[in-house]
């Protein structure tokens, strides 16, 4: 998948087939590493399929039966669907497939989140296992894929089957996160920080890791992912290096994809949004426990009043779902079923027996399984994991096919029975209740607080110091909205709408929350169901006219990064919104392409991306341009040269980064768009372009050169060591797998002068500089 | 306040650039424009030549207004001829030109170097109309250019009497 992988025959199989640890590549820093400050102690196999991620990190399936990609029309000239008869822009297959993705994308990461609370001895028969995280870690992997069709039943009554539906499973706590010694460099300002510290650090720990919402620490984890294929893109020489660069257009980066993904990870508790607050919350016992149902209660009590209680602007009436683990190998289990009977009839149907064996399985057993990786871990907890199998050579866990199919089962029938049925009859309820009296005539001219809230009144005058003292229910002091008050229903019901995926239901709901949240002053909420009314708009399939996209999403895109940016200070959101946005803009094709682009121009001017960020939104902003197709045989209204610009300021922004291999893909793609052969930049009019992109091809080839030079010398050096300890097998065969592909690279040099991005002039070219620009004193 | 100005041809190739600095205000005419923004201004320019192939067709006048813009603050005023040669103006409000740098460079150098670019405003009717004063007096000495036996179309223009007529046309309007 990975071209700069597969672009190496010999060393592809070395790292594709992550089970053989028999070979272990030796320690290698190359330059570009080191000089990005990388600590690099080694990269092995397991660690290396960590990061072939980057390759197929986008699911290929398609979401559903719906298209999203549809014509438009737009406000341009050459905008389809007006006079031409031409096929939109939109339509064509390069175009949409990897839009599609995008959506696909942003479907799977809004999706209800389930607590995790586990009693003491479920956590330790899971760790018998092997996991140390417990309960937690062992479903966390089913829940991201529900196993068959989910079948969702939207506000108007119509069902839709969904085969990529999936649950998050966290422990209760995670979200909120609580920095572990309160050290952590964060970009946002966490609320709820001060809620409580964990008794175990340990524990804390892992909770904390798992919340996202970090820029840094996602332009590290996508730092290491470049620079393991910069380093694995072995030497790219004189025979290969065309089809290195031209296989995959830089539309379709797996770095970017892989930035996205990480933004949409690990969503923090936050009072102004409700999707990573739980929708159900899973309490799981196992059969070792003495007094079962005692334990159900304590945990249950532990959750609504004890030390598990969340904080107060999280509704706390979410569902309990009880979880009996049953020990295969050691428990009865006819003792079992007769104690799920009995919590049956105590806590009602939302049970389940989870029978799991608790032996340890290894690698060679018969019908074991990996343990799935989590694709939609945070981007701290990814950086933890690269940084444990940088030592660690195989850490995978291995499950027997029983277990992993007792937990598809239980992941699969906690959502249609319990999850996905609970919200909707909250949202039916909360749609008829609340939203649809707001709705009404009288509502449009009242906000909610300030005709139905029964506490809005009591609140307020306890309230002296609140900075707006008329009636509202937004505590401006704590910033947030009591879960009880009809806002944060709202939020909650629009929440659960789009988590549904009924965006139509959520951004209407988000659209009558803007206005309050807006005269409330609640700017953190305003700006969050701004981000959401606009992406909740784009997501709906039908078709948008350019009027109501320019006026309303434009608008609630802008008001939205301003209030984040501005008002709150959390570039975070600020920049989920703005990726959000230009994706769903992009794949709307057509005119909307250039608002895409606009957004993620702003994205870079409003400073919210790192180095790493600013090199692939600048790559991003290129292939907004580059997917807006023209018209007609002289494709009039396309974007070219400014696709090819940005093009060109990616490849600077890669090369400042020395990132060889990025710039390389660049700078091709922009000769591609210029229409200048690679054999030079002989058709560029302007000199002063032409200068600029010799250098910068020049710069490109010589980080290819250092790095082929450093490899070179590595090899040396391997020699060297192996003389020395020639007793190692390992290294041996290391070094045979390694030595071939470097053979070709010295062939490489060889050809280097002639290669075609090293040329530092041809004389083609010389000659054709000259007349160019020669005065003709013709007066 | 910087200004580049280039004519540029059917090709996309470049007839003529001109650098200079803004007039009024006590400018002293002189461009002030860094290392980099040689090849910046051109390719800023070169990229909007996207719009402007599209904006021609939708209206009926040479004078195509302010059509693009390119963070953090250059702004590109567009003129097309009858020959669809192409002119093109690039204002810059701050003394520092577009760059990559500027945008990546801390606030607090955004702020501070910014003076001019906070009043500036691209769409006012006084500057839309100085830009437009501007461009037909360069029309105008084009044209007379154009008529020379010894001028080959599409060619660079390197006569210095059309330059020195387009530094009067930007003393006078710009």
């Amino acid at each position: 998948m990975n071209p700069l992988q597969d672009a190496d025959p010999l060393q592809s199989p070395q790292y594709s087939n992550s089970e053989s640890s028999l070979v272990l590549p030796k320690i290698r820093a190359s330059p570009v590493a080191s000089l990005a400050g990388l600590p690099y102690r080694r990269s092995n196999p397991s660690l290396s399929s960590l990061f072939a991620s980057t390759a197929s990190i986008l699911p290929k399936s398609r979401s559903g039966s719906v298209t999203p990609t549809a014509p438009l029309v737009a406000g341009s000239v050459f905008s389809p669907g007006a006079t031409h008869g031409a096929a939109s822009p939109a339509s064509t297959p390069q175009g949409s497939q990897p839009a599609d993705e995008a959506r696909t994308l942003i479907l799977r990461s809004f999706v209800p989140h389930v607590g995790v609370f586990a009693s003491a001895d479920a956590d330790e028969l899971v760790q018998q296992k092997g996991l140390p995280g417990g309960f937690v870690e062992l479903v966390r992997p089913f829940g991201e894929r529900v196993h068959g069709k989910v079948t969702i039943r939207d506000s108007i009554g119509a069902s839709r089957s969904w085969d990529d539906f999936g649950i998050r499973f966290t422990g209760l706590r995670d979200g909120i996160g609580v920095p572990p010694g309160g050290a952590r460099r964060s970009t946002d300002s966490r609320p709820g920080t001060a809620n409580g510290y964990r008794n175990s650090t340990e524990a804390a720990d892992a909770a904390w890791l798992r919340v996202g919402g970090d820029v840094r620490s996602i332009e590290e984890v996508v730092d290491r992912h470049l620079a393991y294929a910069e380093e694995q893109s072995g030497p790219t020489d004189y025979l290969n290096h065309k089809q290195n660069t031209f296989e995959t257009p830089i539309a379709s980066s797996p770095f970017y994809a892989l930035y996205l993904r990480r933004l949409l990870s690990g969503l923090p508790m936050a009072p102004h949004e409700t999707f990573s607050h739980p929708v159900a919350c899973v309490l799981a016992i196992s059969s070792r426990s003495p007094s079962p149902i005692e334990e159900l209660r304590r945990l249950y009590t532990a959750t609504s009043t004890g030390d598990q209680r969340l904080p107060h602007w999280v509704n706390n009436e979410f569902l309990r779902y009880y979880v009996l683990v049953h020990d295969e190998d050691h428990d009865d289990i006819s003792k079992s079923t007769s104690l799920f009977e009995q919590m049956k009839r105590h806590f009602g149907l939302h049970c389940h027996l989870l029978r799991l064996r608790t032996n340890q399985c290894v690698s060679s057993d018969e019908d074991c399984i990996r343990i799935p990786t989590c694709e939609w871990i945070s981007a701290s907890e990814e950086l933890a994991e690269i940084h444990r199998r940088e030592d660690i050579s195989d850490p995978n866990i291995y499950l027997h096919e029983s277990d992993a199919a007792a937990l598809r089962t239980f992941v699969r029938e906690l959502t249609t029975q319990s999850i996905v049925p609970v919200m909707e009859r909250l949202i039916a309820t909360w749609n008829e209740q609340v939203a649809s009296r707001r709705r009404g005539i009288s509502g449009r001219f009242m906000s909610l607080s300030k005709k139905w809230s029964p506490f809005s009144s009591s609140r307020t005058s306890s309230n002296p110091a609140s900075s707006n003292p008329s009636n509202t229910n937004y505590d401006s002091l704590q910033g947030f909205y009591r879960p009880d008050s009809p806002e944060a229903t709202m939020r909650k019901l629009a929440d659960y709408a789009f988590m549904l995926r009924d965006f139509k239901l959520a951004s209407s709901v988000y659209d009558l929350l803007r206005t309050d949240f807006n005269t409330d002053k609640a700017w953190k909420h305003y700006a969050a169901a701004n981000e959401m009314c606009a992406v909740a708009t784009l997501m709906t399939p039908a078709n948008l006219s350019s009027k109501t996209r320019t006026e309303n999403v434009d608008q609630m895109l802008e008001s939205a990064s301003y209030s984040f940016l501005s008002r709150c200070g959390a570039p975070f959101y600020a920049l989920r919104t703005l990726a959000m946005g230009l994706e769903l803009l992009k794949l709307r094709g057509s005119s909307a392409a250039d608002d895409a682009a606009r957004w993620a121009t702003k994205a870079l001017e409003m400073r919210v991306v790192g180095p790493v960020g600013e090199a692939l939104f600048t790559e991003r902003v290129s292939a907004c341009y580059a997917s807006r197709k023209g018209t007609g045989s002289m494709s009039w209204g396309s974007r070219r040269r400014k696709a090819a610009f940005w093009a060109v300021l990616a490849a600077d922004s890669w090369v400042k980064l020395e990132k060889g291999v990025q710039a390389e893909k660049c700078l091709s793609e922009a000769g591609r768009l210029y229409g200048v052969d690679a054999d030079g930049v002989t058709d560029l009019p302007f000199e002063g372009m032409r200068i600029f992109m010799r250098a910068l091809s020049e710069t490109v080839g010589a980080l290819r050169r250092a790095k082929r030079g450093f490899d070179e010398r590595a090899e040396e050096r391997e020699a060297d060591e192996e003389t020395l300890a020639e007793d190692e097998v390992v290294e041996e065969i290391s070094e045979t797998l390694d030595k071939r592909p470097h053979r070709k690279s010295l062939v490489g040099i060889g050809a280097g002068p002639l290669g075609p991005l090293d040329t530092p002039l041809s004389p083609l070219r010389s000659t054709e500089d000259e007349p160019r620009f020669k005065d003709d004193q013709f007066e | 306040m910087s200004y580049y100005f280039t004519i540029i041809g059917t090709k996309d190739n470049p007839l003529f650039e001109h650098e200079f600095g803004t007039s009024k205000q006590g400018g002293d005419g002189v461009a002030r424009f860094r290392e980099e923004a040689r090849h910046m201004n051109q390719f800023i320019a070169h990229a909007s030549l996207d719009i402007v192939e599209e904006v021609q067709w939708a209206s009926g006048q040479m004078y195509l207004k302010l059509l693009d813009r390119f963070p953090p603050a250059t702004y590109i005023s567009a003129f097309i001829t009858a020959n669809n040669v192409k002119f093109l103006l690039l204002t810059c409000p701050s003394d520092s030109a577009p760059s990559r740098s500027s945008i990546t460079s801390a606030a607090s150098a955004r702020s501070s170097s910014y003076p001019s670019s906070a009043t500036y405003n691209p769409t006012a009717p006084a500057t839309e109309e100085a830009v437009k004063s501007f461009f037909y007096e360069v029309y105008d000495a084009w044209l007379k250019t154009l008529m020379s036996p010894f001028y080959h179309i599409n060619t660079p223009i390197g006569s210095p009497v059309f330059r020195g007529r387009v530094a009067a046309a930007a003393k006078k309007y710009l």
